[in-house]
């Protein structure tokens, strides 16, 4: 509880995780309603989900790899490690917390959609894309946690996460046009983000219940699994 | 009375690489014990299995009464460490920092104690400031604030005074030095020969992953004077340095 509450801290105290979770997501949430071919993307549903995706991606993909590389290369991890915690409470606490940050994102990118842009839900569908936001904080946990995990320090993740940052991002912005051509709709659809997009919407009840919704599930599921034991298998708390 | 520390038999290996060859050593109640060797001689492997952060290939760790490889976070609780190279939460202050390690290692303490403590330390002042913000000394006496915030029996130190200039390694020396007089064992590895003659009980010289002589600076010296390439070392009277270069030999080591 004690390491839980000092990383919930540290990660509170720290602007650029803050920028990537709120200030990102809400500004494509805006920014995609401007321009008059905006409405091609897809519908208002469309707008928070590919802003509730980005901040998944920021807070999963890049903030996560980044803090625990950064904590890897100065030695918190190996100051920790020889506390009588046991070990596995260190990575879980950090999960804790980000799944906390997404949370937080997700209820505040809902409630600007609401209160600012008039974009509303039903009570019940706030809950599902809650819940499935929650679900794709693991896809993009997992994600983070192989990048650190293949990555040996944090200068190189640095600069390896902006390059993960914007295929991931710009795959999920594609999902739901074909105006690249049908086969980057596929490859985009059936990205990490094309699939939570396809639950999110179902979660909002933009589109029914499907086969379509729960291969993106299965599929979100099997990201999951293989990048957390990619993650895990290759993990090192120090830095090589 | 059991030894604060017991290892019998230690091997660390990376792969094909021996880094700690089958070493044995014994740390007594209220004893400084030096590990000295060369860079790569296997000193920070040797510690880093006793803290348990390597996992050693063969050989017993026995801390207190407790059989580290069977009981490894009771064996943990019961060692206070400082890292060579240490660091904390860097969005933390230091009170946040001292409260977080206490509450691991099950003590609770009042901002009042917190205060205290860092007074202790001349560090009541920077009590909200981040660790980075500190100067090098400040954080080396911080770190061994954190190492001993639970009041653990054996206290591990990998090279504390590395980096310190003059006056903060002479205060270092005299925290040191009041451990040992509260009754706890230290086991620390330096570079500084001088520093080991003039403060451990006992040193043990380390090289290519063995211990090859242990014993009091004063008894290694009076062992090993009339050697002849320790009297090829020596400018004078003869120092535990003599004797270290004279067993480990002139050539640089990365």
């Amino acid at each position: 509880m004690v390491l839980l509450r000092a990383d919930a801290t540290a990660q509170v105290r720290n602007p650029m995780s803050l920028v990537l979770a709120f200030a990102l997501p809400l500004i494509l949430l805006v920014a995609t309603g401007l321009g008059k071919n905006s409405a091609a993307l897809g519908g208002p549903e469309f707008r928070i989900s590919l802003g509730l995706t980005v901040g998944l991606v920021s807070i999963g993909t890049v903030g996560y790899s980044l803090s625990i590389a950064r904590d890897r290369d100065t030695g918190v991890f190996q100051r920790l490690r020889v506390t009588p915690a046991p070990i596995w409470t260190i990575m879980v606490s950090r999960w804790i917390v980000q799944l906390g940050a997404v949370l937080v994102m997700a209820i505040v990118v809902l409630a600007v959609a609401g209160i600012f842009l008039n974009i509303t839900l039903a009570p019940q569908d706030y809950l599902f894309t809650v819940l499935v936001a929650l679900l794709g904080s693991a896809v993009f946990l997992s994600i983070g946690q192989a990048i650190v995990g293949l990555i040996a320090s944090a200068d190189t993740l640095n600069a390896a996460g902006r390059v993960i940052y914007v295929p991931l991002i710009g795959l999920s912005l594609f999902g739901n046009t074909d105006r690249l051509g049908t086969a980057v709709e596929m490859v985009s659809r059936w990205s990490p983000g094309g699939c939570l997009e396809t639950l999110l919407s179902a979660a909002m009840g933009a589109t029914s219940w499907s086969g379509q919704e729960w291969e993106a599930l299965l599929a979100s599921l099997g990201y999951t699994v293989v990048f957390a034991v990619i993650g895990i298998r290759w993990f090192r708390w120090v830095s090589r | 009375m059991a030894p604060a520390l017991t290892v019998r038999g230690l091997r660390v290996a990376y792969g094909s690489i021996v880094a700690v060859d089958g070493i044995d050593l014994e740390v007594r109640e209220g004893e400084i014990y030096g590990l000295l060797g060369p860079n790569g001689a296997g000193k920070t492997s040797a510690l880093s299995a006793i803290e348990g952060l390597l996992r050693p290939a063969a050989g017993d760790i026995v801390i207190g009464n407790v059989d580290a490889r069977v009981h490894p976070l009771q064996a943990k609780a019961q060692l206070g460490v400082q890292l060579q190279k240490t660091s904390f939460h860097s969005n933390l202050t230091l009170i946040e920092i001292v409260r977080l390690y206490a509450g691991l290692y099950g003590v609770t303490l009042t901002s009042a104690q917190i205060q205290e403590l860092l007074g202790q330390i001349n560090l009541q002042s920077e009590a909200s400031k981040r660790f980075r913000e500190l100067s090098g000394g400040q954080q080396q006496r911080f770190s061994l604030l954190i190492a001993t915030i639970h009041d653990p029996a054996l206290v591990l130190l990998d090279e504390p005074t590395a980096g310190l200039d003059p006056q903060a390694r002479r205060q270092l020396w005299e925290r040191i030095e009041r451990f040992r007089k509260e009754g706890r064992s230290i086991l620390l590895t330096t570079h500084s020969m001088e520093e080991a003659q003039a403060v451990c009980d006992r040193v043990a010289i380390m090289d290519h992953g063995k211990i090859l002589t242990v014993g009091t600076p004063a008894a290694l010296i009076a062992a090993h004077r009339d050697d002849p390439q320790v009297r090829e070392a020596a400018h004078g009277e003869v120092t535990l340095e003599d004797v270290f270069i004279a067993l480990t030999g002139r050539e640089l080591r990365d």
